[in-house]
This record gives structure tokens, sequence and C-alpha cells, in this order.
């Protein structure tokens, strides 16, 4: 015992003083002991980082490829749990009459029928803050009253519910959004993003920020690019860094890019708790035909959040109090992970629009929509289990489309992994 | 009952010195001319490195190309080290912390070439790297110089030039000839990880570069080697087998159950001299071709997946999908 | 020449670990025995089914043959044979051939008088692949998750299984063992290059004896582990470079599913920084 306890100083002692007039007679078997005694610990408190059994493997590619999702089961329970959306209201009869005929000072939901008004008013408490009620939007004396600050920016958000549902089933399909995806009862989302100053500081001659090199929330915790929001999720940045073709053809992307797009990847990836491999076959990351289908989903759903960075969140900057603001006074932005919140898809995949017909389309009065979307019943929740190459189903292009305008309808493939 | 130790020779297995006899320390071998006076510091004797190998330590030979590349590394170790400090605000506790994350970056690609680079937006990477470089370039000279003093041949400068040839390519030719320094490799532990990684992206997929795939068989050829040699001078050292150089000249026992032992395991043997020039050149050629991978890389091809399937090598597996397009050019055609 | 002219006299039976005198024999300069015999029996079979699989596959060319593991749908169970269940043969066959050879040599060096240490190395590098190929697919449930007999599908396997954890450069265990190989590599330059240069000195300098190992590396870096010290070193860089191999990819998956550079959290949340 004593012996256990004087080793490593004694290891300490041969390190430093390292001569042989006093070494003990076989110091050797002291310091193995100590050795197995320091190697014990390490061992043991790196192993006390991992995770432990089981897990559950996803084949997303053909056999023997390695493009395989691993779930650590015990992680994907609790992810399961945190996803889990909130049980839906009951239906209620129609009143006949729309909002805007009964309530004053309607706005945005001005043709949704009066009862169903209320039962959205209600869901929506429940979604964005079920401590403080109707109170965190309405000033209760008089609920028409647009005093509070966050009514109006509700209107906005309904609009974008609205927008997400009716014009990016390409990237949301048949599940859409609530309030609720990104809420998840808090009135502010969790998973927002807004400018960040750089670590550190300005140091006379030291080099200045290149913007890297620090642990990265955004990437993993990786040293990659701690920002790739700005440039790439608000303003139009090209993600793309790999040339089409064998030999040099005028593709100017440096490795310097290439660590921002990294950085890119690397948020996509850990928002949505998967591995590269859930969109890519690594052996080409940026040839189409080699990667998954996820990967045009996530395209559409690049397109979509500069979307709505830009036109819905931006433009509503001064509605928030400064201190709603990020510390450049910028307002809090959209990524991956205001939604997904670590799932491959929001809840994983339930149907949570399905409920709330009037989220999918323009009620402001304008003429009403003339689609209506074919939503099953709320999905079960499934952790993902093997894919079959028949399940999934055909991409087909969109029928309207355009670069700046989203895709207004389409059929899109299933989140591989769920079953519809 | 079942002895391990006749069955399998623990007594002989020889893993660390049970005993150290000590005499009086070994100045050095003479020298051509009179160089003695280049060799500084007291010899001593650690009991700890006398458990695996020799147990002295020192003397030192300095030299003026060991000062000046003692000078000039330490000049490149605090340049880097310095940006990293000022880069977590002078805070040597969170220094310790985010360590591996820290680095120097080279300057943006914008600066193409430039040698005016602003210190604080690379110019301090130029300059580390300069005289880490200059340091590098006095020590190999410093090697060359000690095995010509030695009387010994120059095999170990030109194995130590064949690293250098790797480091040259990733932080100054292959920069040279793509026309920026930011191609360059950023200091840091991290960071040199990242650049390692974006490299084998931006450029296709380093694997389908046949000359890293060349550079990873030296390397893991080489780490075959050590082990087949490592173990095999262990296993005959009852018989003195470490003392290669006097076997090679009169070939003992050691030698020839060395030799026995792969000719009877695989039909082949080297001899105690031609297993160090296969060591030499397969240690060698890990950077040499590694080198050349990386020199290659962007320069001549953009992308290796491409030229991969271009020249045959890429197997086709079979669709798991139906055909995928890209929905950028999908959305253009159909505008069109 | 089947026998060099001082291998008459180590030519002598007995050292066998089972069997006594069966197959106690030499087969031109091989040495045969028991398990040299169990070595091509497995080796056949195998490499019979490795060129079956390829026959049936594709292509002849050499790059692109590809005999992969079964879908993950067979889990732990038998696949058909042309879905992976070749694949689980030549493996089996693999493994056999492996530890034939390992315990062929062991026969050989004890014969010889010699220490276990090639044999001991070599059973790291077998035991890097049963890692590779049984104990992490194992842990995962499914024998898909083995890497594919190709010579680039089983880089594209390697390239993905790294990106399933985003950046695998930072998974501690592989930068250990990089740092493994790279150190064997640059220990084995030096001491191939200090004893060729010991040896052809050039011009009219006589060969130098073993002193001058030590004399150069002391004159050049303070300290030389010696002529033993050196063997040692490398090989147990050699044998660690392909243990930690064989730690980095079992923990890849079966103890960690997420980005490898999220694994550093830890640290950076330790409670010491305050």
């Amino acid at each position: 015992m004593m012996s256990m306890i004087l080793a490593p100083f004694r290891l300490m002692g041969l390190l430093l003083g390292a001569t042989v007039g006093n070494a003990p007679r076989h110091p050797w078997k002291t310091l193995g002991l100590a050795s197995a005694v320091v190697c014990g610990l390490v061992v043991w408190g790196l192993m006390s980082t991992l995770q432990t059994l089981p897990v559950n493997s996803v084949q997303l590619g053909f056999r023997g490829t390695g493009v395989i999702e691993q779930y650590n089961v015990h992680k994907a329970d609790q992810l399961l749990a945190a996803n889990t959306p909130d049980a839906q209201y009951a239906p209620v009869a129609p009143a006949g009459k729309p909002a805007s005929a009964v309530y004053k000072n309607i706005q945005v939901l001005k043709t949704v029928d009066a009862n169903e008004f209320l039962r959205l008013m209600a869901a929506m408490a429940q979604w964005v803050q079920p401590q403080a009620g109707c109170a965190y939007c309405h000033a209760v004396v008089n609920m028409a009253s647009d005093a509070v600050y966050t009514k109006e920016v509700a209107r906005h958000m309904l609009l974008m519910t609205q927008y997400i549902n009716e014009n990016w089933r390409s990237h949301v399909g048949a599940a859409g959004v609530t309030c609720g995806t990104c809420h998840r009862g808090q009135g502010a989302p969790k998973y927002v993003w807004q400018f960040t100053p750089p670590p550190g500081g300005y140091h006379g001659y030291a080099e200045t920020q290149s913007g890297e090199d620090a642990p990265s929330s955004a990437a993993d915790e990786s040293a990659l690019p701690y920002d790739p929001y700005s440039p790439f999720l608000l303003n139009s940045a090209p993600i793309r860094v790999q040339g089409y073709t064998a030999l040099p053809s005028g593709n100017r992307m440096s490795i310097e890019q290439t660590n921002w797009t990294y950085s890119l990847m690397m948020n996509f990836a850990h928002s949505l708790g998967v591995g590269c491999n859930y969109c890519h076959n690594s052996r080409a990351f940026s040839v189409w035909d080699q990667s998954t289908p996820n990967r045009v989903r996530a395209w559409y759903g690049i397109q979509m959040v500069r979307a709505l960075n830009r036109n819905f969140m931006e433009p509503i900057t001064n509605l928030f109090p400064r201190g709603q603001r990020g510390l450049s006074g910028d307002v809090a932005k959209i990524s991956c992970e205001t939604c997904h919140q670590k799932a491959y898809a929001p809840y994983y995949g339930a149907h949570v629009v399905a409920a709330y017909p009037e989220l999918t389309h323009s009620t402001n009065g304008s003429p009403p929509a003339t689609q209506t979307m074919a939503v099953p019943k709320g999905a079960p929740f499934v952790l993902p289990t093997m894919t079959k190459a028949s399940s999934i189903q055909p991409i087909a292009g969109p029928k309207e489309a355009s670069l700046s305008v989203p895709v207004s309808s389409g059929s899109v493939a299933q989140p591989v992994g769920a079953t519809p | 009952m079942f002895d391990y130790r006749t069955q399998f020779g623990t007594q002989y297995q020889n893993i660390f010195n049970r005993i150290q006899v000590r005499g009086p320390s070994d100045p050095g071998a003479p020298l051509k001319g009179d160089l003695e006076a280049n060799r500084v510091g007291k010899p001593f004797h650690s009991y700890l490195l006398g458990l695996i190998g020799a147990a002295q330590v020192g003397p030192f030979y300095l030299g003026t190309c060991g000062i000046l590349s003692i000078v000039c590394g330490f000049i490149a170790f605090e340049i880097i080290g310095l940006n990293m400090l000022a880069s977590v605000n002078w805070n040597v506790w969170q220094f310790i912390r985010l360590l591996p994350w820290l680095g120097l970056e080279p300057p943006a690609p914008a600066y193409g070439l430039s040698l005016t680079v602003p210190l604080a937006h690379g110019g301090w990477w130029l300059m580390a790297g300069a005289f880490l470089t200059a340091s590098i370039i006095f020590w190999w000279f410093r090697v060359y110089l000690r095995a010509r003093d030695l009387g010994l041949g120059t095999h170990v400068a030109w194995a130590f030039a064949a690293a250098i040839w790797l480091y040259l390519v990733c932080g100054f030719i292959r920069p040279l000839l793509l026309g920026d320094w930011g191609e360059g490799v950023p200091f840091g532990i991290f960071p040199h990880l990242d650049w390692t990684a974006s490299l084998s992206i931006r450029d296709g997929n380093l694997y389908y570069d046949p000359f890293h795939m060349l550079s990873i068989v030296f390397l893991y050829g080489s780490t075959l080697l050590f082990a087949m040699h490592g173990g095999t001078i262990l296993a005959t050292s009852r018989y003195w087998g470490e003392r290669e150089l006097e076997l090679v000249t009169d070939r003992g026992t050691a030698a020839e159950r060395g030799a026995i032992f792969w000719r009877w395991t695989m039909g082949f043997n080297a001899t105690f001299e031609s297993i160090h020039r296969w060591a030499w050149w397969f240690a060698v050629l890990c950077p040499l071709t590694g080198g050349i991978g990386i020199l290659l890389s962007g320069t001549v091809v953009d992308n290796w997946y491409l030229w991969g399937v271009k020249h045959g090598l890429a197997p086709v597996y079979p669709a798991v999908y139906p055909y995928i397009a890209d929905p950028a050019t999908h959305l253009k055609s159909i505008l069109k | 020449m089947a026998m060099m002219n001082f291998e008459y006299k180590y030519r002598i039976r007995g050292g066998t670990l089972i069997g006594g005198d069966l197959f106690d024999f030499w087969f031109g300069p091989f040495y045969v025995g028991f398990f040299g015999v169990t070595t091509m029996f497995f080796t056949l079979i195998g490499t019979a089914l490795i060129v079956y699989a390829a026959a049936i596959g594709p292509t002849w060319n050499l790059w692109q043959i590809n005999i992969p593991p079964p879908d993950l749908k067979y889990g732990l169970g038998f696949a058909p044979m042309r879905s992976g269940g070749l694949w689980q043969w030549i493996t089996f066959c693999a493994l056999g051939a492996f530890v034939s050879w390992d315990l062929r040599m062991i026969e050989i060096a004890r014969k010889l008088g010699m220490g276990l240490h090639t044999p001991i190395a070599f059973a790291c590098a077998i035991a890097a692949y049963f890692s590779l190929e049984v104990i992490r697919p194992v842990l995962l449930g499914a024998w898909g998750n083995g890497f594919p007999y190709g010579i680039i599908s089983h880089l594209d396997w390697v390239s993905n299984v790294g990106y399933q954890h985003l950046d695998f450069h930072y998974n501690p265990a592989h930068m250990i063992a990089v740092t493994f190989f790279f150190t064997t590599t640059f220990l084995l330059s030096m001491h191939g290059g200090v004893i060729l240069s010991a040896l052809n000195p050039g011009g009219d300098e006589p060969v130098k004896p073993s002193g001058y190992e030590d004399s150069f590396f002391r004159d050049l870096i303070v300290y030389s582990v010696g002529p033993l010290g050196i063997h040692r070193l490398g090989w147990f860089c050699a044998m660690n470079a392909g243990l930690w191999s064989a730690v980095c990819i079992v923990i890849s998956g079966p103890f960690w599913t997420h980005g490898w550079p999220q694994w550093w959290g830890w640290w950076l949340n330790l409670p010491i920084w305050g």
C-alpha cells in the first residue's frame, strides 16, 4: 500500500534525480506499479468521456461503403423524448364566420374561422410561452391592442410559418412547421444565432482574428471558422469548393474557403445529430449522384433559411427591444438547428401542421390558396430503421421554381429512415 | 505443469535493462581535425533512460549551425506562441485551455504572394515560416557536417532532406505554384489538422491521389519494417544481435539466426546491412512520395476523385437511389 | 539454393507448439510445421474465394474489384454468398491464416532460440485487423460495419467512416496512432541512416564500429538511446501504432457516435478553468 502511494513520487524523483546511486534495488517494479496506476486512471478518465453501448446503425448507401449513420441508443432516447410535439388541441366546430368579422384588429388570420382562430391562439400560447399565456403578446385588458411588441412580432412569425408551409414543401415536406417547431415552449427559441464578436481581442501588431482557431460551437467545437452563419445562411457566399473536372479548369476556391464550407457542413451535421454520410458519400462530396436524397432536401433548406433570415428576421430587427438583440444590435436569426434541434427531422418527422390547416397558406385576405395539403395523421415516432432502396421515393422536379423565389409545390423525397 | 517461462522463454524477451553497469562517460568518437572543443556539457547518467537504452546523456555538439538553428527556431517558436497568447488576451490559463485550438494563420488568399502582408493579417505567419525554415536548413547542415567530421556517410542528412522536401512542398512550393501564401499550413495543433482535411476536400479526396497511396504504403511499410527489424534484433539480443555494425563485418550467430528466421518464415531474408537499406528507402520514400502527392494537388490535378474516374480507378457501386440531379442546375434548366 | 551455407546446423527438429514431429520439416527455404499447413489451408481457400468473388463481380480491373460485407440487415448472422457471405468466409480464412502464420513464427523462433518479439509484434497487427473486421462489427451488431476488400473500395470505406465523425483527425486515439506511425518512420530513417553511414562512409574512410552510433546522435541531439535501445524504441512504437489504430476505430461508433471535435468538450468544460 505504502509503495503504491509513494510510487508516483519515486517516479518523479527518478525523472528528476536520475542517478543510480540511491536508486532502489528493483525500482522497475515500483515503476511498473506507478505506471499501471497512472495509466489506469487516465484510461478510466478517458472512458468516462465516451458513450456506452448499444448503438443503432442505419445504412444509407451500398453495403461496404461506410455510408452509415450511427445512433447511440441512450442519446437517441433522450432526443426522442425532447423532440415529441405537444398534444394537439381537439378540433372545434366551425363558427361559420371569419375571425375578422368577430374580433377587432385582425391582420394576419382574417379569413380563419372564428372558433378555429381561438383554438390556434390557445395552441400558440402553449407553443411559445405557456407560463405567460395570452399575456405574453396581448395587453389582457384590451386583447385588440398592439401595446405589447411581441404581438407584432407574432404577426410576422405567423406570416413566416404560412410562407414556409405553403412555399417550402421541398424542404419541410408534408410534416410542415408550427410555432412550436422552433419555440418548444420558450419565448425565444433556444437555437438561434447572432453576430459574434471574435473571442479575445485586438492586440497591437499581433495577428487579428482570422475567424477561426478557437473552439467553434457552431462547428462541433472544432477549430474551424466560428461564424459559418453570416456568409452562408444570411448572405449567399459560394459553398461549393470542389471542381467539376479532373484537371484544373478555373476552380479558384482555396483551402481557406474550404475551411468555411467545412464549418458550415459541420454545423448542419451537428444541428441534425448526423454525420456527413447522412447526405454525402465522402468519396466525392460534390457529386450529386453519389449523394443520398437527403442532400437535395438540405439544399432547399439552405435556400429556405437564407430567405427566412433576409425576408422575415432582418426586417423586424427594430421591433425587438435592444436587450433582445445581439451585441451588434442584430436580430436573432435562423439556422438548421433552430427547427431541427439535433433531430434529423424536426420532431422526427411528425406531421405537426396537419391539425392546424390555417398555418399552411396565407389567411390575410388575399385570394385563398387553391391547393390544400393532403397530410396524413400524425406520424408515429420511430427510430430510423434500415433503409430499403425501394422505400426511397424518386425526386420529381418542382413544378414552378426559380433560384430566388422558392418552390411552391412538388413531391419530395421522404426523409430517409423515417416511415411516413 | 505448464511452465510458461520454459515454454515461451520469458527469461529472454529482453524488454528492458535489469542491470545497469556504470563506467566513465563516453566522451564521443574522435573527430577529424580539432573539433573536440565543439562538444559542450558534462555527460551525466539517467537511471530511467538506462532502463530502455543508453543511460548516458550528453555531451552535445553545438557549432555555428547549431547556434543559428536554435536561435532561428526559438524566434519562430516565440512568434507563434506569442500570437497565440495574444489571441486569448494574454490570459495564460486560457492559453493552456485553448492551446489545441489556437493557431497562427497564413495570409488570406487575396494577399497572393505579397511579402509585405500586414503583420496582423498573416505577416507573422510569413516571418515564423521564414525563421522555422532557416532553422531547419541550418540544422540540416549541422547533421551533414557532423557526419563528415565523424568520418561517417551522410545518409541521415539525406533522409532528413526528404522530410524537409515534404515540409517545403506544404508550406512554400505549393503555395508558390498556386500564387498565394494562403494555401500554406497554419501553425497550431487543430488548425493544421483542419488544413489537412480541407486540402483533401478541396482537391477532391486525397485517397485517390496515387502518390498519397504510395506515401501511406511507405508509412505503414516503415512501421512494419521496424516491427520486424526491431523484433529480430531484440529476439537475437541473447546473441548480441544489437551489435549490428560488428555483425555486418563479421557475421556471428545472431546475424545467422536473424537471417534464417525470416528465410524459414517467408522464404526470403535481408542481411544485417541490407535491412537498413530497406529501412532507409521506405522511410525516405514516405515523405518523398507524400510531397509529390501534395505538390500535384490543386496544381496539376484539381479533383482526385474525378481523376480516378477518368483513369478507371473508381469502383462503380450499384445504385441505391434513383438518379439524383443537382437541384441548382435542375432549376436553371426549368427556367430556360 | 534452398539452404544458405551456414544454415545446415540450425535445421534441427523440435520446438513445435503442438503435434510433436508432425509436419516438422522444410520445403525449400520455408519451414512447414503444423501451422504452415493450416496457413496454406486458409490461404488457398481464402484466395480462391477472393478470386471467385472477383469473377462473379462486374470487373477484373484491380483497382475496382470490390468484395463488400453484407447489408446491415443481416446483423451478425450468415449472409447469402453473393450478398456478403463471401466476405464473411474470406474474413474467417484471413484470420485463420494470420493466426496460423503467427503461431508458425513462434515455432521458428523457438527452434532458433530467439525471443518472441516478431510474433508478438505481428499479433498487434492481427489485433488491429481483428478489431476492424470482428470486434467493432460485433459491438455495432452487424458484419456490415466491416471494411470491404478492394483497393479503392476500402479507401472509400475509410473516408466515409471518418466523416461519420465529421473530422476523424480530432479522434484522440487516431492522433496517438498517427504520432506513433510518424515517430516509427522517423526513428527508422535515423537508425537505417546511421547504420548505412557507418558501413558506407565513402572514400577511403574505414567502416565504423558501434560506438559511432552513440557519438553521432549524442552530438546531434544530446542523447543516443543506443544500439539495443533503438530497437526497443522502434519495436515499441511500431506495435503502438497498430494498437492505437485499433483503439481509434473501435471507439468510433460503439463508444462515440458524434463528431470527434465535440469529444473535446470535456476538456473545455473542466472545472479548473474557472
